[in-house]
Parts: C-alpha cells; structure tokens; sequence
C-alpha cells in the first residue's frame, strides 16, 4: 500500500513508499515540476496535505513517480534532483545509524555495501570468486590495516 | 592361495593380542572426532554426486527442498526470473538489503538477508522459461537432468507444457516435484506461505500460551513449516530416485504444504478422532511432565545493554525435574518443601491446577535472580536447567563451535559470512553435508550453464539477454 501525491500541475503521480513516509510529516518535492508540497501521515493515511508551499526546501525527494496520462513518462529511483535513490539500507535501529557495513564483526571484508563496482560479465555472469584487491582495493588495504592492529579476529 | 604366499598372524597390521587390542582403542569421544573431523568435510566424498537437479522454486519452502539435495552433492540449477531473480532476494528482513551485488544492471540493489541457507551451492542462471523462444533450451536441461522442483499455481506448468505428463515423455526417468499451498481439491488456487501452514493446520492454535493467562495462537517468529516442508520433500525425492534406481521411472511428487504442516500436531487430530477433545494451547509448560518448561527470572543477564534483546530478554530460563526425587530437591531448593509434600505424585503434580501453582512459585523464587544464578543454583543441585539462548548466545556457545554447527566462512562471493545451516543438519562421517557458498548473484552462472554445458554460442546467450530472455 502506499499514498500518492499526484500534481495537477504537471500531471505526475509521485509515490510515497510507506518504508519512509508511513509516519512522516514534511516537505516533499514533485518529480515533474519541482513544486514543494508539504504533508502529515499517520500510519500510511494522510492526514493532511499535499498543500503546496512555494519558495520552501523540499525535506525528501519522492522514490519513484511517473506520468499515468503522458504514456507513463517514469521518473526512476535515482533520477537526479528529481528522485531518491533506492538504497535499501539495514535501518538504524539494527546498526546506531542507517549505514553500511564493509566488515563482520570479527572483522574481515564482507560485500553489503553499494555501489558495488561493475564486476559481471556477458548476461551478467559472475566469477566464481570476489576478487577484492582488485575491485575494492581500499577495503582491501582496510583490511590489511586492521589485521595489524590486531583488530581481526577468528571469532 | 598357495602356502608359501600366506602371511602369518604375528606379521600381519594391527594388534597382536586383546591387551594389545584394548590399548589400541581410542575413547569414544576421540573416536567420533576423528571420523566426523568437522571443517574437512570437503575432503570426504558427496552422496549425491552425479545428480543433477533444476530448481525452478521461490521463497524459503521448495528452494530449501532442494538446497538440501545440493548440501549433500547434487548439482543443483536454480533458474531465476531475469534481471529480478528470486523475489526472496527482496524480502526480508524489513525490505533491508545486506549482501551485493544483486545484479551489474541494478547497482544500487542488493539482497536481503532473508534467502541464506535455501539455495547453497547452486548455480543460478536466469530464464523466462515461459516463452517460446526458450522452451527447447528449458527441455534440453530437462533431458540432461534428474528432476526438478517448482512451486507455480497448480496447472501453470502444464499449461506451459512444462507439466510432469510432457517431461516424461522426453525423459522417463525424470522426478518432478510441485510444492505449494493446497494442491490440488477445493483450495486449488490457495498460495502458499509458512504461516497460511500454521494456522491452516491447526499449529499456532496449539502453539503459545492459553488464553487464561493471556495468551494468543503464535506463530513461530521464523518460518519453521518452510523449512520443515521443504526437508520433508526431500525425504520424498531420495525415496523417488531410490524407487527409479529399481523401476527406471520417474516419479510425479504433488505436496501440500498445508497439508505437510499437520503432521507437526502431534496427537491433537487423533484425539479429536476418540473424545471429541479439541486440544489446547499449553505455551512453556508441558502436558505430560511437570516440571518440564521455561520460567522467567527477575534479572537479565545484560541489564546495562543497549539491545533490549538482551537487556530485557536474555531472562528465561528451561528447568526439568519431574521425577519424584528431582522434583523433590527442586522444592528444597526453592524452600518450599510444602509443594513436595502437597504433590509427591507425578500423577498429581501434572495436573492442570498443580502446574499453576508450581511454576508460580518457581517464578517467585527467581524473581530477585538472574538467568546465570538460576542456572547454577539448579545446575549444582543436580537438576536440569539451561538458559533459553539468544542468537549471541549460540554464536558464543563452545558446544557448537567444537561440532562446527557454528562456524566462519568466506562465501566466494559475498565475502565473510557466519554459517549455521549446513553444519546443524546430523554429522555423517562418510559423506557429510558441505557449503561451498551460500547462493549467487543474479544470473552469475548464465556463461557456465548456457555455453559451457548447452554449447550455445555466446552471440545466442548476448541476443537472449537483450531480449530479456535471460
């Protein structure tokens, strides 16, 4: 489920993930035509809003939007300056803040963090093996910094 | 044999006497960590070598059904959606993605954490088997393999003509398996999901404690008819290719997962079947022992964490005394001898109204108590009592890091992972379970498989991948 701000101005539909706007009160930016709309949702319904604030900074910026009357012209998760990213992070509560992780917790390198350099081949075949040195050297030279400071561990 | 070449007794290997013998037998425990040598599995053979298997599944049910065959030597090809792969992949937990990359294409995408231990080590090529352009690539895999296992709607695949009545024709010997929900009858079109199995099979209403003290119908936190599903289909497939190796003959698997959670109730559908009794839910306690459950002490073992799982979790403790002379030192302990004297028969102390009063009266005596003090404090009157373990717990636990069920691995692709899976499923001394990794990127096999084994021309795999057919 999720709400909509759909701008009559421009006739875009902006979709409001409820992964972040379930309860959330703020400033959004239209992907088509850049006007600031303000909103209160409690538990996926919207409370109050969309009503637009001309001049205002936006708070977020929609994840994905697309133009249902206009052969569905999409703006897609990344557009810049017009969409959010889709980046899926592990959330706050699990980690003390929404991040990434490039090492387990006995230290050694771990892939869970984007992006990720290209590394596939033809139809997206993947190596047998992550050749860290090469597509990561700076998490490989981390490592090899933390491994002399005794920092990784066996268990 | 000719005299001359006998050799005799006292030349031969191995003991010479019975003292010699005696002497020569290691203990026990020497023994069994010597033929079970857990972290060389990959040295000892594979049971199910030379088996190979497609994997046309989804979620946690029908892949674990057949990652299992793959953890014990089948050569598994899991066959994904392309571009999208297994939606499992971008479930769980909470839509959060912990391993990258899911794909070139999509960069900013990766998977969750949710698929672990249900594909390991097979290999995943991608393919909309349902268009024409790829059904002869579809049934040339069927002839070159064992079985496969899907999970669509009843009657997709054979409306596909990828149905068990098709393959057989262009290979007799081939086992197909279809896992879902209801199979067929009057919930044919029912979808399939581990809590559908536990409530549909009256699990969770047995599971969790009575409503007399609050209680609610539970379901497990993880899905555990996922997982037991899946294993028992893979009971199903051993005892389909033992039947081909005496027939020749494939076999057509049709298995409810519904249906399959039943057999988890234990004795409440006979029950029914003799009295009429609609059994209940007895949460941590127990119906035929007492005392046999799990109690709440007053202190966490962690009161200054920051996880509340810890601080205000880690408080449960399992306790079991129900022979009498347990039971009785357990009053003793607890300084309430009046129990024993009450309840000095079994028969009595199980009863419904005893169990109150008696777990009641354990949880007062641990509510100025922590988990760790409960423990000893039975622990050295001789009794039974081990802590209910959080997942810390278990990685900490020395029991299962010298069985190896607990153990580091560095997944080739992924990088460094902690393994639970594969090593927590029986130890087998000639031919042990093994994860070489735990599953792949989307579509990272699509050159092995394609070229590699089929001897399709790369030009032919580049065009089916513009397509989106791959």
């Amino acid at each position: 489920m999720c709400d909509i701000i759909w701008c009559k101005k421009c006739d875009t539909v902006n979709y409001l993930d409820p992964f972040n706007f379930w309860n959330w009160e703020g400033k959004v930016k239209c992907a088509g035509c850049d006007t600031v709309y303000y909103i209160h949702m409690i538990q996926g319904h919207m409370y109050r809003g969309p009503e637009e604030r001309p001049g205002e900074e936006p708070d977020i910026l929609p994840l994905y939007a697309d133009q249902p009357n206009n052969g569905y012209e999409r703006f897609k998760p990344g557009t810049p300056g017009k969409t959010r990213p889709y980046n899926c992070l592990p959330r706050e509560i699990y980690l003390g803040k929404a991040d990434y992780r490039k090492f387990s917790i006995r230290g050694y390198p771990m892939r869970a963090w984007a992006p990720q350099p290209p590394s596939a081949g033809i139809a997206g075949s993947h190596g047998f093996k992550w050749d860290i040195e090469k597509l990561s050297p700076e998490v490989w030279q981390e490592f090899l910094e933390k491994k002399k400071k005794g920092e990784v561990k066996d268990w | 044999m000719l005299e001359k070449e006998r050799i005799p007794i006292e030349e031969q290997p191995g003991p010479k006497s019975k003292e010699e013998l005696d002497a020569n037998k290691v203990p026990f425990e020497e023994y069994c960590k010597r033929v079970f040598d857990p972290g060389n599995e990959f040295e000892k053979p594979a049971a199910l070598h030379g088996v190979r298997w497609m994997s046309c599944t989804m979620y946690i049910f029908t892949p674990h059904a057949v990652s299992n065959l793959a953890e014990l030597g089948a050569e598994v090809i899991k066959i994904e959606m392309p571009r999208m792969g297994d939606p499992m992949k971008h479930t769980s937990p909470f839509n959060e993605c912990y391993y990258y990359p899911l794909h070139d294409e999509r960069p900013l995408t990766g998977q969750g954490i949710g698929c672990v231990n249900a594909n390991v080590n097979e290999y995943f090529i991608t393919m909309d088997y349902h268009h024409d352009d790829m059904k002869e690539v579809f049934y040339r895999l069927v002839r070159m393999s064992d079985g496969l296992t899907e999970c669509y709607r009843p009657g997709t695949f054979d409306r596909w003509k990828q149905s068990y009545r098709y393959l057989q024709e262009i290979n007799p010997r081939f086992i197909y398996v279809w896992g879902g929900g209801f199979g067929y009858g009057p919930k044919v079109f029912g979808g399939s999901y581990d809590i559908l199995g536990q409530a549909h099979a009256g699990l969770a209403s047995i599971t969790g404690f009575h409503e007399d003290f609050g209680g609610h119908p539970v379901k497990h936190t993880n899905w555990c008819i996922d997982w037991y599903s899946g294993t028992m289909i893979t009971v199903a497939i051993l005892a389909a290719l033992y039947w081909r190796r005496k027939t020749g003959l494939g076999t057509m698997i049709e298995f409810s997962q519904v249906q399959c959670a039943t057999r988890c109730c234990g004795y409440g559908v006979p029950l029914y079947g003799r009295f009429g009794i609609v059994r209940q839910r007895w949460g941590n306690w127990d119906t035929q022992l007492c005392v046999h459950g799990i109690i709440i002490c007053g202190k966490s073992d962690y009161p200054d964490a920051k996880n509340p799982q810890l601080r205000d979790e880690a408080r449960y403790v399992m306790v079991s005394a129900f022979q009498d002379e347990d039971f009785k030192e357990l009053c003793r302990v607890i300084k309430r001898e009046d129990l024993w004297q009450k309840y000095q028969r079994f028969k009595d102390r199980v009863e419904a109204e005893a169990q109150v009063e008696i777990y009641d009266a354990l949880e007062k005596w641990a509510a100025d108590k922590s988990r760790s003090e409960v423990v000893k404090i039975l622990t050295e009157a001789g009794l039974l009592a081990m802590p209910v373990y959080n997942d810390k717990e278990v990685y900490e636990s020395p029991h299962y890091r010298e069985r190896g069920t607990i153990r580091w691995q560095f997944d080739p692709i992924f990088g460094d992972q902690l393994v639970q899976s594969t090593y927590s499923c029986g130890l087998m001394s000639k031919t042990p379970r093994r994860k070489f990794w735990d599953f792949r990127p989307v579509g990272a096999d699509n050159v092995k498989i394609y070229h590699e084994m089929l001897g399709y021309p790369i030009s032919q795999i580049e065009e089916w991948y513009k397509k989106g057919l791959i």
